[in-house]
């Protein structure tokens, strides 16, 4: 299964959990990545999702800073504004000039799926992962390698080193997305069965606080 | 790494002369090099290198100025600071993780006034940089752009309201630059404000603000807290560039009109070969 093709390498032409959507409200940007790309990922005020690498080609400043105004995108050092397609629509120090096409943001793909914004090397086709009708809970970021979370999570998710694991937590129903963002760092999503309520999510919530925690804690002999 | 000859030649800023400690001196860096910067019992100031070797030292605008070269032109000066009834600020240091290059080149810029320093020197909608002029003068071989002007809600301490502010700017050293702008109390007068940048890396600076105004009446914390909050706020982007070096050839960025300054500082900077904090071709 290729979503369990990990190893360190690039991965090219997958596709990343960014955040998930319930973290992205409309009119706002926030950072993620994909692969070795840093991104702003951010959506219009009509709600539409788009994924950039984190640039403005005008002098290189971070778009995750930048502002949503409307259905733009504008970088916070000299306001230049762009349209969720890429494209430069507005340089505020010349309000008179129609940006010329070639100034764009870097484009990413960007699906919104399962409660889950997905990004990916422009030209990604591919459906996004099928949670298995898991629903999203909390996405974090964890400085350790797969190899390292394994250790902690044993033997109790199945199966072993994909991407999609499952198990049971208190009775509860629960899965883990897990994905690689370089050798030591990984996305874990937590995810839990459909229509479960408020006191498991918060229990699945600390649970993988709790995961965090010990997969960053150094072993010290 | 092989640091470059112009930039070993040129001077920097390393320390407030205000607050220099005694023999053997605090350390610091300049150019990735550790230097060592005291004020003797004389009263005379003195820099030394790693190996415990003198370097040349100016003492000029409140700060102690160094080189690890032979610089072919003395350190610059600034004339319209001089009149004894100008007040002196010393506004402390800013330590900025980004080019010493990209620091400067910011503070040549005005287009971010209205989204960085928003409601002060600048307010949306009075986005629009104006036509100014720019050239490298050959003489003094220093940047300077000219008739600069922006419309700032309040363009200093002592502005009472908002208004089109005039500036000029200067680019004196590799890692110093100048501006003069417009004097709330004294139309006729120009403000001085520069800051001047030390190279601790080629990623990494210590900004020194200073200023050399007409304002009898702010009291002095307040002049330097408003000075700290407008740099603090630039440190906010310089410190979010990627990269963090300044590229100094056309392509990997995007200037406009509005940058007419900056495309002269990277040209000034690559025809003198100071390289120390560019990104070079290769890269």
């Amino acid at each position: 299964m290729r979503w369990g093709c990990f190893g360190g390498q690039v991965l090219h032409r997958i596709w990343t959990a960014a955040c998930l959507a319930a973290d992205l409200p409309a009119a706002t940007v926030l950072h993620a990545t994909c692969g070795e790309a840093e991104l702003a990922v951010w959506r219009t005020a009509t709600g539409r999702v788009a994924a950039w690498t984190d640039r403005c080609p005008h002098r290189g400043m971070r778009l995750s800073h930048g502002f949503v105004r409307g259905e733009a995108l504008s970088c916070i050092y000299h306001g230049w504004t762009y349209g969720a397609d890429g494209a430069c629509r507005r340089i505020p120090a010349h309000p008179e000039v129609v940006p010329p096409a070639s100034i764009r943001a870097e484009v990413f793909s960007v699906i919104e799926a399962d409660g889950i914004v997905w990004v990916a090397p422009q030209g990604t086709t591919a459906a996004p992962p099928d949670l298995a009708g898991f629903e999203p809970v909390r996405a974090l970021t964890v400085n350790q390698s797969l190899a390292g979370i394994d250790a902690h999570l044993g033997g109790a998710f199945s199966p072993p080193g994909g991407a999609l694991r499952k198990s049971h937590i208190q009775g509860q129903s629960v899965g883990l997305w897990l994905q690689p963002l370089g050798p030591d760092r990984l996305t874990l999503v937590g995810l839990i069965g459909a229509g479960a309520g408020v006191a498991p999510r918060v229990m699945l919530s600390r649970w993988l606080e709790d995961l965090r925690r010990r997969a960053e804690t150094k072993v010290t002999a | 790494m092989t640091i470059a000859r112009a930039n070993l030649d040129a001077w920097y800023p390393v320390a407030m002369a205000a607050d220099l400690p005694p023999p053997p001196g605090r350390t610091t860096q300049m150019l990735g090099q550790d230097i060592r910067v005291f004020r003797g019992l004389t009263g005379a100031v003195g820099v030394t290198d790693a190996t415990g070797q003198p370097l040349q030292v100016r003492e000029r605008f409140g700060h102690v100025w160094t080189s690890p070269g032979s610089p072919v032109q003395d350190l610059f000066t600034i004339p319209e600071a001089e009149p004894a009834d100008r007040r002196l600020v010393d506004c402390g240091v800013v330590r900025v993780k980004c080019s010493p290059l990209r620091a400067v080149e910011n503070f040549l810029d005005i287009a971010h006034f209205p989204f960085v320093h928003t409601d002060i020197l600048g307010a949306e909608p009075h986005t629009e940089v104006n036509r100014y002029e720019v050239k490298i003068r050959e003489d003094s071989d220093e940047v300077w752009a000219t008739k600069v002007t922006f419309y700032q809600p309040q363009a200093a301490k002592s502005a009472a309201g908002g208004g089109v502010t005039e500036y000029m700017y200067r680019v004196a050293a590799p890692t110093a630059a100048v501006l003069y702008k417009t004097c709330p109390a004294r139309p006729e007068a120009w403000d001085v404000i520069a800051i001047f940048v030390q190279p601790l890396a080629e990623d990494l600076c210590d900004v020194w603000p200073w200023m050399a105004l007409y304002d009898d009446i702010t009291p002095q914390a307040e002049l330097i807290a408003f000075q700290q909050m407008i740099f603090l706020q630039d440190r906010s982007i310089l410190e979010n560039q990627i990269p963090r070096l300044l590229p100094l050839d056309p392509g990997k960025e995007i200037p406009t009109q509005a940058d007419m300054t900056s495309v002269a500082y990277r040209r000034w900077l690559k025809r003198r070969g100071l390289t120390y904090g560019a990104l070079s071709v290769a890269e």
